[in-house]
């Protein structure tokens, strides 16, 4: 811990439209032409991506693309805000899905609608929807698509057998995963964990509970909240059954324990996504499920876009996107990583089997993206909002603090309100 | 003062507890993955000196510890003139609108930073400093911190002291150089360390100022250790490690500083 | 009124000591001051050119309750935070100052907080304090007392956060007085304890006035950096659990960077600039009259 002003780590900047607006707009590349894409990978995923863009720069020497670290992908968004400021700004940045409206309206952020639905060879409508639907604000097209997760049941098989539960199946219901939570819990052990930190990662997980009950974030129309309805309120009140009630879920306050928990046999099942398959140690035997469900087994992605910036993103750094996008040469960067494919018919590849044999945990999420990641997330600018209020109603239930009914009909109001307002 | 066994009793214990994170950090970075993926934790079965090889092997470690030290150097030399000649105005010298512009010197801390960082962005760009590490060192060659510091530990000083070198003959700069800095060591001493520590752990300055790989400082760099998703935490830990050992190595060697000498304490 | 030739030497001479310093800071900082004071006139969301706003902002400001609390909030901690650190600092340096055996390698030890990233911080801090698994609610039990929430109880998160923050400030706290107690002349304590006078009454009627100039210092700065208490939060509680930690910079961080209000978070920016310079002036002041009482 330190003093003074200039410590905060990784606070965020942000301010002044007037300043980022009298900033010239320029989009300057480097010196020696090369167009920069800043990413946030590290370790084995920052050298698969490497050694892809080394081989397009051989094979393109009129739009060679530097990679730049961009000090870790919780910065991306201000960084890239700086950038503007200080007249900079690269090509391409990777920003998290949540990050975009952020960025449109800037006369950096270019509008690719035409560039990418207008190629057929690209084959835009072949990209997973949820990576699409990230990309995209307003019905215009602002980048492509990253990196496209979603949450599955990730549970600890000898737990199970020890419990003499059976492991669950693609027919769970809510009542048999409350009932194998309920058996789970005890002698310092938890049936599952939340991460109640009230951002959108305790919201993320309510979303997709919202969903499997029938229910809408908000109205069709996008003016008004949906969610205090019938839906909303079975999925307060599983919640609050089996936080407050059985006791059978560990909050993690936002520390992120729940996986080291998970590896110690404390935590036996958990919702989360493809990322955490790679730090589960190796002496845990685990098994991957879709998530249990009421009326549907609905789940939510979480994607990550490459934005794009000024003309010679358009133009030079475009190109090198739609490569990485493509089938063959995106299952090369995910057989490195484990990333889920990106596009429909990279599943259709002949290598694809080896993928699915490499990393056999991930078949559920994949299987996922075709079949239950059927609804998003708004991505409107008072999405964020919303975020915060819906992460504060849902802590307060976990924490037994408020009723189901009066956690949803207060932020129903707040969120109506948000809405409103602008 | 002739009792140290019972001053024990407390420091010891107090030391324990101040320690207990960097005893933490020691243990991951020689734990295995797994081991560092457990909770709660338990201790490393072996000594995993791989983490710091990796650490330093995949990673330009040398070149980011370089660009911190010149940094961090340059601004505490520019920190030890600069704020003891103004932080010795500002206590000593009654002088028209002194007290108005110290105000506004202490007025610059009070903004939170995530407001003024763009604006300063934007002043680092006119000056054609933006990724250079001349932006890292400009906004802390005089910090309001080191003027505040030295102003306050200035009123300590006897007035007579001063005094008599004027009667003396001694000129303001002559009087300030050779009777009342000497004196001053152990703050000059704080001075430079806490300068140091900022400059050196300083991180949403630099996050935002540099872009390209040359110019980053040592914190900095330590983020590509930290994955989105999953971390290698026993690598982060050696990197955090090797980053803190040059500024504990500092705090040991500015101790022998800290205590006035004798001579200096002869006078009154 | 006159300017006889002595005043007028005093001005340059002030001026010419000061300036070097008073320039760069004055460029460097006040500026970006000025700048954002601007803004908060604005309205402003960061994707779009700023409009004037007149006083929006700040009726804005004083009809959100989400700021009162978090003003509350900041004060309440600010209370806890830099009387506790002072209270502690003091005799730890006093003890410090003493020359004992292994004296350099306690000052280091005290000192290592400072050095500790504030990330490296507050995971060591969530993981001690977590409610199931910490070590302390471990030793809570192991002699038969109930086990706390800590930074998951919206009823003690923030005096969590309270503890955490002063284990982390502790080490530049005690710094500064072993500084100032360095230049409390030695002779001076030595005649003290000559006279018969005890430790207690010799460290209330010469270290505490001989420190009080540093006493001056830490509190100005640890208000100014408590008012503006960020870090810690977001590394620990993200302003929850319900908010019981959404402090003012932290309620400003939510509507500059989630909300993009930039002009309203400018404006939340003046009211803690606001706050802080009257609590200076106040403590200033103060400062400047207990010198006048040790001469």
């Amino acid at each position: 811990m330190a003093h003074g002003r200039g410590l905060s780590r990784r606070t965020v900047l942000t301010m002044g439209a007037a300043l980022v607006m009298t900033a010239a707009c320029g989009t300057g590349s480097g010196g020696d032409g090369k167009v920069k894409v800043w990413h946030g990978y590290t370790d084995k995923e920052a050298a698969a991506f490497d050694k892809l863009a080394a081989r397009w720069n051989t094979t393109h020497p009129d739009q060679q693309v530097e990679l730049v670290f961009n000090g870790g992908n919780d910065n991306a968004l201000q960084k890239t805000l700086a950038s503007f400021a200080s007249g900079n700004p690269p090509e391409v940045a990777y920003q998290y899905g949540s990050s975009i409206t952020g960025l449109t309206g800037r006369p950096q952020t270019q509008d690719l609608t035409d560039l990418l639905r207008g190629d057929a060879a690209f084959g835009w409508d072949d990209l997973f929807p949820a990576g699409r639907e990230a990309a995209t604000v307003d019905g215009k097209i602002y980048g492509v698509p990253a990196l496209v997760d979603n949450l599955s049941l990730v549970y600890n098989k000898k737990l199970f057998d020890e419990a003499e539960i059976a492991h669950p199946t693609e027919s769970w219901t809510w009542d048999d995963f409350r009932s194998a939570a309920r058996k789970l819990s005890g002698d310092g052990r938890f049936g599952w964990a939340y991460v109640n930190d009230g951002t959108e990662d305790t919201v993320w997980r309510f979303l997709a509970l919202l969903w499997q009950a029938g229910g809408d974030l908000l109205a069709a129309d996008g003016k008004k909240a949906a969610f205090d309805s019938d839906a909303g309120l079975q999925a307060m009140r599983l919640l609050r059954d089996m936080a407050v009630t059985d006791k059978s879920v560990y909050l993690d306050a936002g520390d992120q324990q729940y996986l080291n928990l998970f590896n110690s046999g404390r935590v036996a099942m958990l919702w989360t996504g493809p990322w955490d398959l790679g730090s589960i140690n190796e002496d845990v035997s685990y098994g991957v499920q879709i998530l249990p469900g009421r009326v549907t087994h609905a789940t939510i992605a979480g994607p990550d876009t490459f934005v794009v910036f000024g003309d010679n993103g358009r133009t030079k750094a475009l190109p090198f996107l739609k490569w990485l996008l493509s089938a063959e040469i995106h299952l090369e960067f995910a057989m490195e990583t484990g990333h889920l494919p990106i596009r429909q018919s990279e599943v259709d590849l002949s290598g694809y089997a080896e993928f699915e044999a490499k990393y056999p945990g991930t078949k559920v999420f994949v299987d996922n993206l075709a079949k239950n990641v059927t609804k998003s997330r708004p991505n409107i600018p008072q999405y964020p909002k919303i975020s915060q209020v819906l992460g504060t109603a849902v802590q307060s239930v976990l924490l037994g603090q408020a009723e189901p009914e009066a956690a949803l009909a207060q932020s129903r109001g707040e969120v109506d309100q948000a809405l409103a307002g602008s | 003062m002739r009792r140290p066994s019972a001053l024990h009793l407390v420091l010891l214990p107090l030391s324990v507890v101040m320690v207990t994170p960097l005893v933490w950090m020691l243990l991951v970075s020689v734990s295995t993955q797994a081991e560092s993926r457990r909770f709660p934790p338990g201790l490393p079965s072996g000594i995993e000196w791989e983490n710091y090889l990796a650490a330093m092997r995949d990673a330009p470690l040398g070149s980011w510890l370089v660009n911190s030290f010149v940094v961090s150097v340059v601004c505490v030399a520019g920190n030890l003139v600069l704020c003891s000649l103004a932080g010795y105005a500002f206590a000593r010298i009654r002088f028209l609108g002194g007290r108005v512009a110290f105000f506004l010197m202490l007025a610059t801390l009070m903004v939170p930073f995530q407001i003024v960082m763009l604006p300063l962005l934007i002043m680092m760009r006119s000056l054609g400093l933006v990724d250079t590490l001349g932006a890292l060192i400009a906004p802390n060659l005089a910090t309001a911190f080191g003027v505040f510091l030295m102003r306050q530990f200035f009123t300590t000083l006897p007035r007579e002291l001063e005094e008599a070198a004027r009667i003396d003959g001694a000129s303001r700069l002559r009087t300030l150089l050779q009777v009342l800095l000497p004196l001053m060591r152990p703050t000059l001493a704080t001075l430079a360390v806490l300068t140091f520590l900022q400059t050196w752990n300083d991180f949403l300055w630099p996050l935002i100022v540099v872009q390209s790989p040359d110019a980053m400082t040592v914190q900095l760099g330590l983020q590509s250790f930290q994955g989105a998703h999953t971390t290698n935490w026993p690598k982060l830990m050696a990197g955090t490690v090797l980053s803190q050992l040059p500024v504990l190595l500092v705090f040991f060697f500015a101790q022998r500083f800290f205590v006035r000498s004798v001579a200096a304490a002869g006078i009154k | 009124m006159t300017l006889d030739r002595r005043k007028l030497a005093d001005h340059a001479a002030g001026w010419g000591f000061a300036a070097p310093a008073v320039v760069l800071i004055g460029v460097f900082g006040l500026v970006p001051v000025v700048w954002s004071f601007a803004l908060s006139f604005q309205h402003t969301d960061l994707t779009s050119p700023g409009t004037f706003a007149g006083g929006e902002n700040y009726a804005k400001l004083v009809a959100d309750p989400l700021f009162w609390d978090a003003a509350r909030r900041t004060l309440v901690y600010v209370a806890l935070f830099v009387p506790v650190t002072l209270a502690l600092a003091l005799p730890i340096a006093v003890m410090l100052n003493q020359r004992i055996r292994g004296v350099v390698l306690y000052r280091l030890a005290v000192s290592v907080p400072l050095v500790t990233s504030t990330v490296a911080t507050g995971i060591m801090f969530s993981w001690l304090a977590n409610p199931q698994f910490g070590l302390v609610n471990a030793a809570l039990d192991a002699v038969g007392l109930p086990k706390q929430g800590f930074f998951s109880d919206p009823g003690q998160a923030l005096f969590a956060v309270v503890a955490m923050t002063v284990w982390g400030w502790l080490g530049f706290a005690v710094i500064i007085y072993l500084a100032a107690l360095q230049n409390v002349p030695r002779d001076l304590l030595e005649a003290s304890s000559l006279d018969g006078c005890g430790r207690a009454r010799s460290f209330w009627h010469v270290e505490l006035p001989l420190v009080s100039p540093a006493t001056g210092f830490l509190l100005v700065w640890l208000t100014i950096n408590g008012l503006q208490l960020f870090d810690a939060v977001y590394v620990t509680t993200k302003g929850g659990p319900l908010r019981a930690t959404t402090v003012l910079v932290y309620h400003l961080y939510n509507e500059a960077f989630v909300s993009f209000d930039g002009g309203y978070a400018a404006a939340i920016g003046c009211a803690v600039f606001v706050l802080i310079a009257a609590f200076t002036l106040l403590q200033l002041r103060f400062n400047r009259r207990s010198h006048y009482e040790v001469r």
